[in-house]
């Protein structure tokens, strides 16, 4: 490659994906339970960034880069059998987590049930639905990042996260944690 | 007078089946100032709309704090290796990492 073309190359890099890694990472564990695989993801998708740097126009570096993992992650599941885990969600960690949680002891136990309800929720929301509140909600992409990763419109993340929430919130009324509510 | 009316209130506030139909789009902040404005004054004092607001925004808390664990070690490893990688390119990054 040309002198002036490498130096370029190392800004835009330093510029537009250095800044994102972090995201990255959080995006890798919601799409790939274990977290070496998730690290493995990460480093395949700074690789794809470094080599397409030159194509990129400099805008939206979060969603140039979220395609570029989407694609990685689509590549990796045709070459990899998929694998038998344990705890393929991580529900596991998740709740062992929620033991480390602070606050007065009713607050604790309140939080902690409230919590642990959105977490069983979530867990048993269909595939498509869970992913998009994870992205959102835990990941904290916006709705049209959110859209990149998966593959879909804007409308459609829109719909499923706000029916995903919808039935979280219906498990916690039926737990008694939230009200009835509803448009009367 | 009942379309003059309609009107008046539909500029002042959401109805409840209105709050119910774009409340998280409003929580999520996307929705326009005019009915942003016109949700926030019916949750002011309507307790129902105002408990299921509460209640979306205690779920949306919920999963937000699921969000504090990052592995700080993995994103040290790949801080490094993204910048081996701007220096060097794809050849600087190819023997493993201790
Ligand atoms: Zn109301």
């Amino acid at each position: 490659m040309p002198a002036g073309t490498e130096e370029q190359r190392r800004k835009a890099f330093a510029t537009y994906v250095m800044p994102e890694i972090e995201v990255l990472l959080r995006v890798a564990r919601t799409l790939v339970p274990r977290p070496a695989d998730a690290e493995d993801l990460v480093q395949d998708t700074l690789v794809r960034a470094f080599r397409a740097i030159d194509s990129f126009d400099g805008r939206h570096p979060r969603a140039w880069l979220l395609t570029i993992m989407r694609n990685a992650q689509i590549n990796r599941t045709r070459r990899r059998r998929p694998e038998l885990l344990d705890d393929p969600d991580g529900t596991l960690e998740r709740m062992r987590d929620a033991e480390h949680d602070h606050g007065s002891p009713e607050a604790v136990v309140v939080g902690r049930l409230f919590e642990g309800i959105v977490m069983d929720a979530l867990d048993v929301l269909p595939g498509r639905f869970r992913r998009v509140v994870e992205l959102v909600d835990i990941d904290g992409l916006s709705y049209a990042e959110a859209a990149e990763v998966v593959g879909v419109p804007v409308g459609t993340v829109m719909s499923r996260l706000h029916r995903a929430r919808a039935r979280i919130r219906d498990r916690l009324t039926a737990a008694g944690l939230a009200p009835r509510g509803g448009p009367g | 007078m009942r379309k003059w009316f309609g009107r008046w209130r539909r500029g002042g506030e959401a109805s409840c089946a209105e709050v119910a139909q774009v409340l998280q789009s409003y929580l999520d902040g996307r929705v326009d100032d005019l009915t942003a404005r016109r949700v926030r004054r019916h949750l002011e004092h309507c307790r129902r709309c105002g408990l299921e607001a509460e209640t979306y925004e205690a779920i949306k808390a919920a999963l937000a704090r699921r969000s504090h664990q990052v592995d700080t070690d993995a994103l040290q490893r790949l801080r490094a290796f993204a910048q081996r990688l701007g220096e060097q390119g794809p050849a600087g990054t190819s023997t493993p990492m201790s």
